[in-house]
């Protein structure tokens, strides 16, 4: 009996220490590498708990229902200006960041947060086309181009074999951006024409999808994808890994398309702001930056992480893109208010409902 | 005894006011109100120099109602809803007939595979639906195979409608076998002797004496299977393809990705209307046919 209090009091005791030593992540799954984590932890002494998410909206919507304890948060640029606005955030102490100077200039300057008071880059990925290689060519078709997936002559080959992206923001950009029109065009006379566009090639698809279409693209059920880019980089590496006698492509369309930023950002009320602190800088190290690139394949902001890098994927110019590339690039920017959310949720339940 | 039951029905009455009755009010309250420009609401009080004032509007109704799209889900919803409900029973009558008619020592055992799939989460058991059902799966393989066998074209089944269906009976079957097996277990086996002997054909045995004193057990699966295939929102998503869309679908978008609160909730308590009137029906109907039996 005495023992059992004697251990009781001394787990009371500890329980205060070991919780002080503790950073809270809240990230996307599968955005970090775990070896990261454990140089972070072996550093620091301290422990990393992470928790994960799969969408920005779901995020935001937990931390607006009162979720609390989070250090770090990892939220894309089209929702960090709504998250400053809202007083979420605290400011960042750059005298605590010398690996800042890694990331390369043009990354820096984000609109959402000007002078990057808040925010660090971190990863991003580009929206485009996934494809199976030995079907585009046989069927002969062209696969960098949106109408891949918008343009019923193109899609009658490959009916039942294709699918888009289950985002009303990422499926409304592409289409504006194949009808010639701004990513984050608002006019209602834009959204109407991307309807129709969408209207006439739904038949041909086989979902709206953003959870498993990798898997059915590395499996050859689905041959070409609205996707994004670390996804096909991960559905070609488990096609190349199996040999199953075809490749994975990556197309970036000529028109354009998004290429979406996620970003470092302390909450405001973060238990350990040190602590996130310090995992931020230990990130932005050249050497811990790379892998998660190669490991999931995102795009990477970091300069110095450039010489660890496999060279096969800086290669991919949808990932690494080139000058050239950068420039058919747009940036998704928030929806200025709710009376725009309510008309794109609205426009959505339309384009699935009929 | 009569006072420590009343004091036994404290912990579940409380928790049902507190976690479904003050929410549903919340919910309610919510539907009037705002919505917040970050997501969330605005408040349901404006405090002014001159005191408060009630800022709620009837804005989220106007919208449901303002064209079909909206309504014409809801009837789509309460379609695929009522075909499943309709299928379960179909299904799940003679197999709780036929569990209730075998040797007792046998039951336990096949209740137990009845309710086995319950032991693996719901998610992964429709993923398991999704491989099965993709075109190169092994059970539309083999169909194909034998289709292709009759001169008859391949068919599609994971991404449409009818995957929707398939897959919301085989969730939802074992909450219909269920109560029919509390009911037809029950029943007595003389009450079908003495209809034998009055001369009733078998076909009369079951439809003038089984079949309406099991209707309780009807009523129950079906509001059982009914109401949560209603609102229904993770089979379409993942099983439905482009057409398979439901007002779970919407309503879950609302609150996930919209964050329009207000429409959401509307969206939510029309369709908790539309349940609680038919789980009355059902209650008063097999109320009903309780007395007669």
């Amino acid at each position: 009996m005495r023992t059992l209090v004697l251990a009781l009091g001394l787990l009371v005791a500890a329980l205060p220490a070991a919780a002080q030593n503790r950073l809270h992540l809240y990230i996307w799954s599968d955005y970090i590498a775990p070896d990261v984590i454990a140089a972070f932890e072996s550093e620091c002494g301290c422990q990393v708990v992470q928790s994960h998410y799969a969408d920005n909206e779901e995020m935001l919507a937990k931390l607006a229902a009162g979720a609390k304890g989070y250090d770090l948060i990892v939220p894309s640029t089209e929702v960090l200006g709504g998250m400053i606005k809202q007083n979420m955030l605290q400011p960042l102490d750059k005298s605590r960041l010398p690996n800042l100077a890694n990331i390369e200039i043009g990354f820096l300057d984000n609109p959402a947060d000007p002078d990057g008071r808040y925010s660090v880059p971190y990863a991003y990925t580009v929206t485009l086309i996934g494809y199976n290689t030995r079907k585009v060519e046989e069927l002969g078709i062209d696969p960098h181009s949106w109408s891949v997936i918008f343009d019923p002559a193109v899609l009658q080959k490959i009916k039942g074999r294709v699918t888009v992206l289950d985002s009303p923001r990422e499926l409304l950009a592409a289409a504006l951006i194949y009808l010639g029109h701004p990513a984050n065009s608002l006019d209602p006379a834009h959204w109407k024409e991307a309807a129709e566009v969408i209207r006439q090639a739904k038949p041909y698809w086989a979902a709206f999808n953003a959870a498993s279409y990798m898997r059915q693209l590395a499996a050859g059920s689905i041959w070409v994808a609205h996707a994004y880019s670390s996804d096909i980089f991960q559905a070609r590496e488990e096609v190349r890994q199996a040999g199953r006698g075809f490749d994975i492509g990556f197309a970036l369309p000529r028109e354009g398309a998004l290429v979406g930023m996620d970003n470092l950002v302390i909450h405001r009320d973060a238990p350990r702001p040190d602590l996130a602190h310090q995992f931020i800088n230990f990130v932005l190290d050249g050497r811990q930056s790379a892998q998660l690139t190669n490991l999931i394949g995102a795009g990477n902001p970091n300069r110095a992480a450039r010489p660890y890098i496999r060279p096969d994927i800086l290669e991919i110019s949808a990932i690494f893109p080139d000058a050239e590339t950068l420039r058919r690039l747009q940036v998704p920017e928030e929806l200025p208010s709710a009376r725009e959310r309510r008309a794109l949720s609205r426009w959505w339940t339309e384009v699935k409902a009929r | 005894m009569e006072r420590l039951s009343r004091w036994l029905a404290l912990p579940p009455l409380a928790y049902l006011c507190a976690l479904f009755g003050l929410p549903l009010l919340l919910m309610v309250l919510a539907s009037f109100q705002w919505p917040g420009e970050f997501g969330g609401l605005e408040p349901a009080l404006d405090r002014s120099e001159d005191g408060y004032r009630l800022n709620l509007t009837l804005e989220s109704y106007h919208r449901l109602g303002e064209d079909g799209l909206y309504l014409g889900l809801l009837l789509k919803s309460f379609l695929y809803a009522l075909v499943t409900a309709l299928l379960c029973l179909l299904l799940g009558y003679p197999l709780a007939q036929l569990i209730a008619r075998s040797p007792s020592r046998w039951r336990g055992w096949l209740l137990l595979l009845v309710v086995l799939p319950f032991w693996s989460n719901f998610l992964i058991r429709i993923y398991a639906w999704m491989i099965l059902l993709s075109p190169e799966g092994l059970l539309l393989g083999v169909l194909n195979a034998l289709l292709a066998w009759f001169g008859l074209g391949p068919v599609q089944l994971l991404y449409t409608p009818a995957a929707v269906i398939l897959c919301m009976v085989y969730v939802h079957l074992p909450f219909m076998v269920l109560p029919l097996y509390v009911n037809l277990e029950r029943q007595d086996p003389a009450l079908l002797e003495a209809a034998r002997d009055l001369g009733a054909s078998r076909w009369q045995c079951f439809w003038r004496v089984t079949w309406p004193l099991s209707l309780p057990g009807v009523y129950a699966g079906t509001a059982l299977v009914f109401i949560p295939a209603f609102g229904m929102f993770a089979i379409p998503d993942l099983v439905g393809g482009t057409e398979g869309i439901m007002i779970g679908n919407v309503i879950r978008t609302q609150f996930l990705e919209a964050r329009d609160w207000p429409f959401g909730s509307a969206l939510a308590i029309v369709m908790t209307l539309v349940i609680l009137v038919l789980a009355w029906l059902a209650a008063w109907l097999a109320r009903g046919k309780a007395d007669y039996g």
